[in-house]
């Protein structure tokens, strides 16, 4: 059987009565980039946080290549909703933090980093610090601080929901771009779907009560992909397909939060 | 000539308006000159012509002669320098210990459970009325001062400190967890710089309490001190004197301040703007 880069089996986790994740078993191979979409609170989150080690699982197990996960590691990055920005470091020291708590920035972590800073487009604002910069900006670094530490999976937690929906847009590109220069394995939450369409190799759809996955779509557009890409009738056939398989479940959380 | 009356009525109007509204868009340090410069008028005008007894009111400009006369005399010298080192003593050591005991008390929950009443108690206990124990027990010299400058000082530091760990975001916190860190960096790459803003914020407090207690403790029994000038003056109406006694402890106290002020800019700029 050959190793997957990241592997959920069996995941079981409960809130009190609340079955927030009922066997999720996935399988993602090294490179893909994989996103995952569903209605509020079906649990899409709370896996990317079992993912992380963040939280714990009540039964199943999490392994990245093929070593079972258990708590927290530098193997695994995670891109925060929040940024997260340590408001007293600069845009330089928040993205060392990473190497920083495991003791070792020796030249090349320092140059590497700044390269990564110059690649997520904030060349000259090394020195920076996170109240002088816009929320796209703040995205960027908390990208870059992930993507420091060289992990094997970058874990993203809806990263553009705060931001408005033009500076989305850009981000979505821009990630595209940094991410085919790295082909990393990417985990990334988001509740638009056009968004996980736009980004993603696969989409997992996830339902609520009990957080399952209902179907794994695959995404066979050609990359790169443009903002046109979003008008093709191939993409928009695709978030056509996700919308139908969550739309019972969205009206109904959206009747629950409203109630 | 209708005409020009029509047009001239809301011209006048106009400039009036603009120079009520001139007063009150003024720059704000110019409007804080202007209200101390009326102040000090005031003061002069009603010592010199409404309490023209200089055994219960000192005006402005005699305070400035009993400062200039002070000093160059050398009598205020022995006073200041005494009042100095209480305060300075007291407060260096109330802030060391007040910041040692905030953190541990914010790290550990047996520590905090045991000291808390103790805090919660003396913090709202007006201390300084300690003070005539504290001369029976230390003597008349300044120990007994420093020691009631390091109860007036310490639980606001304690306070402040403890706070400022316990508000610590925890999203910044689950940040670092996601690294990888460990308890230790936590708490020394998050919690203590997340809590610096607090803690200046509490010995910035401790300045003005450090000053009552070194002029209350002094007024109850010493040898020298800005507070020993203040009651030796009292007891001989010698109001000049006290006003200048009073004028050293205000000019200290708002130079201490704005010096704070002028550090926590430097030391957490994230906190402004």
């Amino acid at each position: 059987m050959p190793t997957h880069k990241l592997a959920s089996r069996s995941l079981m986790k409960r809130f009190g009565d609340l079955a927030v994740l009922h066997d999720i078993s996935v399988a993602i191979d090294d490179g893909e980039f994989v996103a995952l979409v569903g209605p509020s609170g079906c649990g899409k989150t709370t896996f990317l946080r079992i993912v992380s080690g963040l939280e714990s699982a009540d039964s199943g197990s999490i392994s990245v290549d093929g070593a079972i996960v258990a708590g927290p590691g530098r193997d695994r990055g995670f891109v925060f909703q929040s940024d997260c920005l340590l408001p007293w470091r600069s845009v330089l020291d928040n993205t060392l933090v990473g190497l920083e708590l495991a003791g070792r920035i020796g030249a090349a972590d320092l140059e590497r980093t700044r390269k990564l800073l110059s690649l997520v487009g904030l060349a000259g604002f090394e020195s920076y610090f996170p109240r002088q910069l816009s929320g796209g900006m703040r995205q960027r670094v908390n990208l870059a601080r992930a993507l420091a530490i060289d992990p094997k999976i970058l874990l993203m937690d809806e990263p553009f929901s705060a931001l408005d929906a033009q500076t989305r847009e850009i981000m979505q590109g821009e990630l595209q771009r940094i991410w085919e220069e790295g082909r990393k394995t990417v985990l990334f939450v988001t509740h638009q779907i056009d968004e996980a369409v736009f980004l993603s190799d696969r989409v997992l759809v996830f339902a609520r009560r009990p957080g399952r996955i209902l179907e794994d779509v695959q995404i066979d557009l050609p990359r790169p992909r443009t903002l046109a890409t979003k008008r093709e009738p191939a993409f928009v056939a695709l978030v056509d397909h996700i919308w139908r398989l969550i739309e019972h479940d969205v009206r109904e959380s959206v009747l629950l939060e409203h109630r | 000539m209708i005409d020009v009356k029509r047009a001239s009525a809301p011209a006048a109007l106009e400039t009036k308006g603009r120079r009520r509204i001139a007063l009150f868009a003024m720059k704000g340090e110019y409007v804080a000159i202007l209200s101390i410069v009326t102040g000090l008028v005031t003061w002069q005008i009603l010592s010199d012509y409404l309490v023209a007894n200089s055994l219960f009111l000192a005006s402005p400009t005699q305070v400035l002669n009993a400062l200039v006369a002070l000093s160059v005399s050398g009598e205020l010298w022995p006073h200041f320098g005494t009042s100095a080192i209480e305060f300075l003593l007291g407060y260096a050591i109330a802030s060391i210990l007040g910041i040692a005991i905030g953190l541990l008390i914010a790290t550990s929950p047996f520590w905090k459970s045991w000291c808390q009443p103790w805090i919660s108690g003396l913090y709202a206990t007006p201390t300084v009325a300690l003070a005539p124990l504290f001369i029976l027990w230390l003597g008349i010299g300044i120990w007994s001062k420093i020691l009631v400058v390091i109860l007036l000082v310490i639980f606001a530091v304690i306070i402040n400190t403890e706070a400022g760990i316990r508000s610590t975001s925890e999203r910044y916190l689950e940040m670092m967890r996601s690294f990888g860190a460990t308890k230790r960096q936590l708490f020394l790459k998050v919690s203590l710089p997340s809590a610096t803003p607090f803690i200046l914020a509490g010995l910035k407090l401790g300045i003005g309490r450090g000053l009552i207690g070194v002029v209350v403790a002094e007024l109850y029994g010493s040898r020298l001190g800005l507070g020993r000038l203040i009651g030796q003056s009292a007891d001989s109406f010698n109001m000049p004197d006290l006003f200048a006694a009073v004028t050293i402890l205000a000019a200290s106290g708002i130079s201490m301040t704005m010096a704070f002020s002028k550090l926590e800019a430097r030391l957490v700029p994230w906190t402004k703007d």
